[in-house]
Parts: C-alpha cells; sequence; structure tokens
C-alpha cells in the first residue's frame, strides 16, 4: 500500500445544460464559487490549482493563467490537465503529489467545458491525411470497429449494453443536475430500437456533448482537520497509463489501458475487486463501460455481457454503477465530463445523494478515458479508488 | 464513392514528410513506412520508428493483401462525408503485418465481415489524388 496523503473535502458541479450558451470561465466560476460556499474557504486559502483543458477553450496555450486571473487566484501551484476525460481524477492525483511535496495546502481541481455552445479545438497531426479521408472523423465509427471485433471474439449482447444505458437512465431520473431532456426512464425497446450509427453502435450506447463544470477540493487530513472541513474521503490509490501497447503496430484492441493498471490499483489500495462498493466509471461509450467491468476484475475477460445481464447493478444492487446517471444519461460536459463521475462518487460517500443514495458508500472506484486514437480503444486510461 | 459535393485531397506533409505515400498512390502502389532496424511496417507514418525511437525509416510498397480486423457501417454524415454514409468502414490487417483504417469498396455487404480476405483498391478523391482502400476477395 501507498499513502497518496491526500483528501478531497469538497465538491460542486453545474447543472449540465445542452447550448447553454456559457463559456468555460463563466461555468467554471459558478462550480468555483459554489465549492467555497460549502467549504467554509476563503478564497485566499486556495494556493493550488489545476484546470482541465477545455474542447471549448483550447485554442488558448496559456488557459490555465487565464482561469487563475479570472477567478483572482495566485496559485503557487498551477497544473493545466490536458488528459481530456482522465484530467478531473489525474488532476486530483498530480495535485495530492503537490501536496506531498508541500507546494500547496488546498488545491482546486476545476473543470469547465461548453462544446456544445463553443468548439475551439482542432487536433491536428496525422487525421487530415490518415483518419479523415475513410470517414473516421468522430468517436463513433472508432467504437463501431472496436464493438465489432469484441463481438467478434467474445460475443457482444445487445440487451447487455442496453441494461447498461436503462440502469444509468433510471439514476439520471433522480439527479436533479442532468440534462432535463435525458431525466425520463429508457426501456429496453427503447434501446434496441434505437437508430444504429456505426453498426453495431445504437446511439443510446453514446454520449451527447453539453455544457458543464464540478470543482473538487484536494488538501491533506492534517490541513482538513486543522481548517475544520469534517466531510473528506481518502483518494486511496491512483493509477494511469497513456498510449497503451504504443509500440505495437497490431495490438489486441480488445484490451484496454485498464487492463495494465487495474492490478497497480488494487494493489496501491490493498484492495481486491469485492472491496469496491460503488463503480463510477467514464462511460463515454457503453461498451467502455462494459470492457472495464471486465477489466476491473469484476467479471472474466469476455464475459461482460453475460456479468451486466445477471448483475443488479442499479443503486439498490450488488454493484451500483454510475449512480448519478453517468454522462451517457446526465449529457457529457465536454472533457470536464471526467469529473462527472467523481463528483457522484464523492457525493455518495458524503452520503449527500438523495434519491439515489446507495446504503453502503465507504469505497468507489472512479475512471477516466482520454482520447480516441487510430484503430484502437482508447488514448489514456486512468483509475483512482476512494475510500471513506 | 462518389459524392454529390466535390471531396478536397489531404495536403500531404502535415504531420510528417509522406510524399512517398501519396506519390505511391497516384502510381496505384501502396507505400508505407517501414523501421529498417527491426524490418517491421508502422501506420500511419510517424517522425520516429514506434518500435526503437531511431529516425532509420524509409517507405516501401507492401503486397495490399490483408484481412479485415474490425468493421462498421458509418452512418451519420460530417465534414467531407456529404454524399457519402452508408459507408464501409474496416481496420485492414495486411499480410506484412500493419493496419490501416480503409474504406471497403465494390463488395457484397453480406461479405464485408471480420476475417475476410481483402486486396487493395483505390478510392479517387480527385483527378490526381488516390487513397487506399480494399475490396473483398
Amino acid at each position: 500500500m501507498v499513502d497518496m496523503g491526500a483528501v478531497i473535502a469538497g465538491y460542486s458541479e453545474t447543472k449540465v445544460v445542452f447550448k447553454s450558451g456559457r463559456s468555460a470561465y463563466d461555468l467554471a466560476g459558478e462550480a468555483f464559487a459554489a465549492l467555497l460556499q460549502s467549504t467554509g474557504l476563503e478564497k485566499h486559502e486556495i494556493d493550488g490549482l489545476s484546470v482541465t483543458f477545455p474542447l471549448s477553450e483550447a485554442a488558448n496555450p496559456f488557459f490555465a493563467c487565464y482561469m487563475s486571473e479570472a477567478l483572482g487566484l495566485t496559485p503557487r501551484w498551477l497544473n493545466l490537465s490536458a488528459l481530456g476525460g482522465c484530467s478531473a481524477v489525474g488532476g486530483v492525483a498530480r495535485a495530492a503529489s503537490a501536496l506531498r511535496e508541500g507546494s500547496c495546502k488546498f488545491a482546486v481541481v476545476l473543470s469547465a467545458d461548453a462544446p456544445s455552445t463553443a468548439w475551439r479545438s482542432n487536433y491536428g497531426a496525422y487525421r487530415s491525411e490518415f483518419q479523415d479521408p475513410p470517414g473516421v472523423q468522430g468517436p463513433p465509427a472508432t467504437f463501431g470497429l472496436l464493438m465489432s471485433r469484441y463481438d467478434h471474439q467474445f460475443g457482444l449482447k445487445p440487451e447487455a449494453l442496453g441494461k447498461i444505458a436503462i440502469t444509468q437512465r433510471a439514476n439520471a431520473v433522480n439527479n436533479p443536475n442532468a440534462l432535463d431532456k435525458f431525466r425520463t426512464p429508457l426501456t429496453m425497446e427503447d434501446y434496441l430500437s434505437s437508430r444504429m450509427i456505426a453498426d453495431p453502435l445504437r446511439i443510446l450506447d453514446c454520449v451527447m456533448f453539453c455544457d458543464g463544470a464540478n470543482a473538487f477540493l484536494v488538501t491533506t487530513p492534517e490541513h482538513a482537520r486543522e481548517r475544520g472541513l469534517d466531510k473528506t474521503v481518502k483518494a486511496k490509490a491512483y493509477a494511469e497509463v497513456t498510449n497503451f501497447k504504443g509500440d505495437e503496430s497490431c495490438p489486441d484492441i480488445t484490451e484496454s489501458g485498464f487492463s495494465a493498471i487495474a492490478s497497480e490499483l488494487y494493489r496501491k489500495a490493498g484492495m481486491t475487486p469485492g472491496d469496491i462498493r460503488m463503480f463510477q466509471p467514464y462511460d463515454d461509450f457503453t461498451i467502455a463501460v462494459l470492457m472495464q467491468l471486465e477489466a476491473f476484475g469484476f467479471c472474466e475477460r469476455g464475459k461482460g455481457s453475460d456479468y451486466v445481464l445477471n448483475t443488479d447493478l442499479s443503486v439498490r444492487g450488488q454493484l451500483p454503477l454510475n449512480t448519478g446517471g453517468g454522462q451517457i444519461s446526465v449529457g457529457q460536459p465536454g472533457l470536464a465530463s471526467g469529473g462527472l463521475n467523481l463528483v457522484e462518487a464523492v457525493r455518495q460517500m458524503f452520503g449527500e445523494a438523495s434519491g439515489r443514495q446507495i446504503a453502503d458508500p465507504s469505497t468507489a472506484l472512479v475512471t477516466g478515458i482520454g482520447v480516441i486514437p487510430y484503430g484502437r480503444n482508447w488514448g489514456t486510461s486512468a483509475a483512482m479508488i476512494l475510500e471513506k | 464513392m462518389s459524392g454529390e459535393k466535390r471531396r478536397v485531397a489531404p495536403q500531404p506533409n502535415v504531420y510528417v514528410p509522406t510524399q512517398p505515400f501519396w506519390d505511391g498512390a497516384r502510381e496505384g502502389k501502396l507505400v508505407l513506412q517501414y523501421c529498417k532496424d527491426t524490418n517491421r511496417f508502422q501506420h500511419y507514418p510517424r517522425p520516429v520508428s514506434i518500435y526503437t525511437g531511431s529516425r532509420n525509416l524509409e517507405w516501401r510498397a507492401v503486397s495490399g493483401l490483408g484481412v479485415i480486423y474490425a468493421c462498421t457501417t458509418l452512418r451519420i454524415s460530417g465534414p467531407g462525408l456529404e454524399g457519402r454514409v452508408p459507408l464501409e468502414v474496416a481496420t485492414v490487417e495486411l499480410d506484412e503485418q500493419v493496419r490501416l483504417i480503409a474504406n471497403i469498396a465494390d463488395s457484397d455487404p453480406a461479405r464485408i465481415r471480420i476475417g475476410a480476405r481483402v486486396k487493395l483498391a483505390w478510392d479517387r478523391i480527385d483527378d490526381t489524388t488516390n487513397y487506399p482502400a480494399f475490396a473483398v476477395i
């Protein structure tokens, strides 16, 4: 076991909205002010800041400095977290390192994005020559390819993916911060009859870009105690990997970076899959949830469909899954999405998830996924175990 | 693959020098980057060998024969996709142990499946630009 020496001592989030017409700065300000209010900290006490690099402001390489200015902060430790959907858990882990080094005492990990209002991102690189010509501009084609391969190797049951979508949607109904349009239950018939967009990927397997923000206060247990912050959860263990099998031309794409980091994560936490009381995985697509259930040892590799069909994943179930609805049913606030599932884990552990509170929120596994690469699954895989 | 709207050919040499790929395509040859230290191909082209990190790279023609590793039918449009959907997209694993994302053209949809043997075909983007595609054998 390795002690990260850090706790999350507060959280906040905005409602997720489609085409809000607001900027990432304005949304960040709302989350930041709410965090100060809920923790009782004064602004001048915040001496560390990790900012997620958002799609809507990605043309500005000085975004983190601009955000410091926008919030009137003078951080002694500043981090631009450009790990896409891993930026929130990655930001908490980097803040923990900074706290261990004594670089700061109270760090805010802040994610805000508004891609449904403004898209100012251009991935450039090889894409115009090698990815766009065959039509693979967006993630759906890549995930259609991934699902086809998974189905070929292991068998993929549409009803299992449907159950993930339905379970998460039922949780979003009880989440007032979810996109209003998604706060109605889904049926299996709705799922199975939803439009195919990149076979076998259906529209209800996917997220929808929205706008929103979230923030966390990260500090040491000692500083939290001194400052009278009595609600905290421990960042127990963290692991990440980028460009898994990056030196291979023909890797098995049904194996993701999560399979490489799962054992390291459990070892650092001194836990096994049986110790996890809720699973809050990054869910850009339902197949990613299914593959993570396998990678983190909740079931055997290739057995994800049967596991999902035979397991109660509801808030009252054996392994509560994305209890706030996940991004698929809350709406994906761009790259701030990585904070969505982390907020939900902390909220559950603080006992504040009214209407969807789980009985034993003592531990949580939260993950992030960053970037869709050429012909593989995803670029960065990050995971954190939280403990009360 | 003809679209209602004229397709714009990609600009070569944007990421790393790629002229041999585009020149080869114009002559009907698929030319890919090859690591001379490990005798292995890599695609897309990189600034170094992904196997060793060295720049001891060259361009070599491949057979154009392989199998479908993964495949999907893209049914939603996007920039540059006007008039092209539904579009058969595949990850093709060449006999030379390297993969490309490419369209499957001129093939019976029932035969487009994982494991199907494919050969090189060409997608004519404009009068002077070819792009590798594949057809089921």
